[in-house]
């Protein structure tokens, strides 16, 4: 693969340094409306940032004290994390930020200094229903798989699973299944790719790959792939960078990549980046993103491009991160 | 997981700002944080008043993905502004009325920390009182009118952030949380006369957005609570799986509609009572419907999905609730055995659409799985052809066809071969 790549055009090639500088300078655009808009999102941006710079290699890029630092300050009494300080604490910034601790190795300083692993486990906990076995974002009650995936990625982080029942969690993801092998928000609900993505992850975290039906969901999720080598999330929709993650890592977890073609998914990833100015967008010419920039990287890892760190198709953690917390 | 943050579909431009567009955008940026800074402090002082529930309304036009800003306005409504004498969960009435939320906070850290994890989410607890009001019956009147009144702005508020913003999960989780407020607060009838509203809502983001998922989901969510007891309500699937069929012929390739019609069907046959008879009619409606779209678009996924749905119906037969369930193995072996011939008949105007060859395969397969037996002679035969077909017309899924070849060992007869 190495050498095929070597003969690339320039915009067929990874802009490594150019995303780097790109995720660097995230935190600087103080004087843009954009970053007082996605205040609601800090915590998530860090962790999707974080990861991508690990991905590229250059995990010293951003200052690993101020990251713990900044992470902590997110932190409620009641264990939870809001998504920046004087935000509201929610499942997606307490993962995001586990996630965080975990790969710059600081579960010992959110002992030290934050409310402790155990507390952010009984935060976590607190949000299952415990009738259905789903999980919701926050008090409010907003139930969604995403969460139940988020709950079971945190809380394995933390050696903490055995807080909520994961059978009752696992009965309700097996509940989400449809026709077509696929999975949905809720139970009834249609197959989304994404959504697929936490049901596989969160039966794999539970070692309940068994109810899996995998041929029907490789075919579903290898019909994704669309003639200019993307993928979408759902049939008859539009390919998406994002997806290069979500179908991608749902089929490495069912050992079905080689089911699409991975070539062309590289070089459709490969030219949505701004090669100039560095991150990568949703499809060839738009805007770029962060969101969209980790999602590329990540899949190109998976896709075993040269020159990236190893992901986690459960976790999207460096799988450094993954082996040394869980022995993955 | 947060797909809100990300940009879509927006083209990448130059990144280069003027210097005068840079001052605007710092003016924005000043106004913005002002009135933030506005409802934090509000928020930290505790009152959850009208004052700040307005500055509430001015941020989330600005911002609608700011939670932690809906959650604000939950508080003030919750706290303040909803009449006094309702019922309510142990989270809506008691944690906020006391210490723990409105008044102990001195910080803005502190006060978005008053959640704590023994607050079980709450889904509008049916069963929470209808009863134990204090008031006379004058004023518990005037209160009920009074929060029908705010509920009914609140759905207004959410209308125009909802066009703007179909996709944004927090608008759609408020909504749904203010019309919970309105099965808690409210007798089973006016409580009903407004979720009766949200099928209307539903349908037109609908017929902005055919496949948008959320008003999918709330389609649904609203549908079952309609059905419930806690609204008086009896089964609507009658109507659902006629919406289904609309959505369809408005337009063929909406598999989201097909979806949830597929999900329909089990129930809507078992409360019509249907007989075998009317069972087996059913399915043959079924098939010609999604036959004739096939007729006209073969190349389209959607109406393979649902077809597929059907067939599979005559295959499994364990562990899903079936259409036909009393059809014999000779009914479905029959059944399966036409439906080949009709896609097989496709090809005679299609030559080289994949998606019919997919199908041939998969259900030659299904039959030989229904007869228990391996594939034999000409249906062997064309196995072959077929799956070589497809990686002649479909090269990016080769991987997916070498493991059909080799699990179903149909690679001796091919060029190459053994």
């Amino acid at each position: 693969m190495t050498e095929t790549f070597a003969q690339l055009p320039e915009e067929l090639k990874l802009a490594t340094s150019a995303h780097v500088k790109y995720i660097q300078s995230l935190d600087t655009r103080k004087d843009e409306y954009d970053y007082w808009l996605t205040e609601h999102l800090r915590l998530n941006g860090l962790y999707w940032g974080l990861t991508a710079l690990h991905l590229l290699g250059h995990p010293e890029a951003l200052p690993r004290a101020e990251t713990i630092d900044f992470v902590l300050s997110c932190q409620h009494e009641n264990g939870g994390f809001g998504a920046a300080p004087g935000h509201d604490a929610h499942m997606l910034s307490t993962v995001s930020a586990v996630q965080i601790l975990a790969t710059v190795d600081a579960f010992d300083e959110l002992e030290a200094r934050g409310k402790g692993k155990a507390q952010v486990g009984k935060y976590i906990a607190g949000l299952q229903n415990r009738q259905t076995g789903t999980f919701a974002g926050d008090e409010w009650g907003e139930e969604d798989t995403r969460f139940l995936y988020g709950a079971f990625n945190a809380l394995s982080l933390l050696g903490l699973l055995h807080l909520v029942d994961v059978d009752k969690a696992v009965d309700h993801v097996a509940a989400c299944a449809n026709f077509d092998g696929g999975y949905g928000v809720s139970p009834g609900a249609e197959s989304h790719s994404g959504q697929i993505f936490t049901c596989v992850a969160a039966l794999t975290i539970a070692g309940r790959q068994d109810l899996i039906d995998k041929e029907r969901l490789g075919r579903w999720l290898s019909e994704r792939q669309v003639a200019a080598g993307g993928l979408n999330g759902r049939p008859e929709k539009k390919e998406d960078v994002c997806y290069s993650w979500w179908v991608l890592s749902s089929l490495e977890m069912i050992g079905k990549t080689h089911w699409i073609d991975r070539d062309k998914l590289i070089s459709f990833i490969l030219s949505s980046q701004d090669t100039e100015k560095g991150g990568i967008s949703d499809r060839p010419g738009d805007m770029v993103d962060v969101w969209h920039t980790v999602f590329g990287v990540a899949g190109l890892s998976l896709l075993n491009y040269p020159g990236l760190e190893p992901v986690d198709e459960v976790y999207c953690m460096p799988k450094s991160t993954t082996a040394r917390i869980l022995g993955r | 997981m947060a797909e809100q943050g990300a940009s879509h579909g927006i083209a990448r431009t130059s990144r280069v700002r003027s210097e005068e567009q840079r001052q605007k955008d710092l003016e924005r940026i000043d106004k913005y944080r002002e009135l933030e800074d506005q409802v934090r402090q509000h928020a930290a002082e505790g009152g959850f008043s009208r004052e700040l529930f307005a500055l509430t309304s001015k941020l989330l036009r600005l911002n609608p993905e700011y939670y932690t800003v809906w959650n604000v306005r939950r508080r003030c409504l919750i706290s303040g502004l909803f009449s006094k004498q309702s019922h309510g969960s142990s989270c809506s009435k008691e944690s906020w009325n006391t210490s723990r939320c409105a008044t102990t906070t001195t910080s803005s850290v502190e006060s978005s920390s008053c959640s704590s994890t023994e607050i079980q989410p709450s889904p509008a607890s049916p069963t929470a009182g209808k009863s134990g009001t204090t008031a006379d019956e004058g004023d518990k009147e005037a209160a009920a009118k009074q929060d029908v009144e705010l509920i009914k702005s609140e759905l207004l508020f959410t209308i125009p952030l909802l066009l703007e913003s179909p996709k944004c999960y927090w608008i759609w989780s408020y909504r749904l949380w203010v019309l919970n407020q309105a099965i808690e607060r409210l007798q089973a009838p006016a409580a009903r006369r407004i979720w009766e509203e949200e099928l209307g809502l539903a349908s037109k983001m609908l017929s902005k957005d055919r496949r948008n998922f959320h008003a999918w989901g709330y389609r649904r969510h609203v549908v079952a609570r309609l059905e419930s007891s806690d609204l008086g309500g009896g089964s609507m699937v009658e109507a659902e799986f006629e919406y289904t069929e609309r959505m369809f012929r408005t337009d063929l390739s909406n598999f989201s509609a097909l979806h949830n019609r597929s999900q329909l069907i089990p129930r809507l046959l078992d409360e019509r009572g249907a007989t075998a008879a009317q069972r087996k009619a059913f399915l043959d409606k079924e098939l010609n419907m999604i036959r004739d779209a096939l007729n006209v678009g073969p190349e389209d996924q959607s109406l393979w999905y649902y077809h597929r749905f059907l067939v599979l119906n005559l295959v499994t037969t364990v562990g899903r609730p079936t259409i036909t369930p009393a059809f014999t193995r000779e009914d479905r072996v029959s059944y399966l055995t036409r439906e080949i011939e009709e896609v097989k008949d496709l090809l005679e105007d299609y030559e080289d659409i994949k998606l019919i060859y997919e199908a041939l395969v998969d259900y030659t397969l299904y039959l030989c799985q229904l007869e228990e037996r391996k594939p034999i002679g000409e249906e062997r035969e064309d196995l072959v052809t077929w799956v070589k077909k497809l990686e002649e017309l479909d090269p990016m899924r080769n991987g997916r066809w070498a493991d059909l070849e080799r699990d179903q060992e149909l690679t001796e007869l091919l060029p190459g071969g053994q």
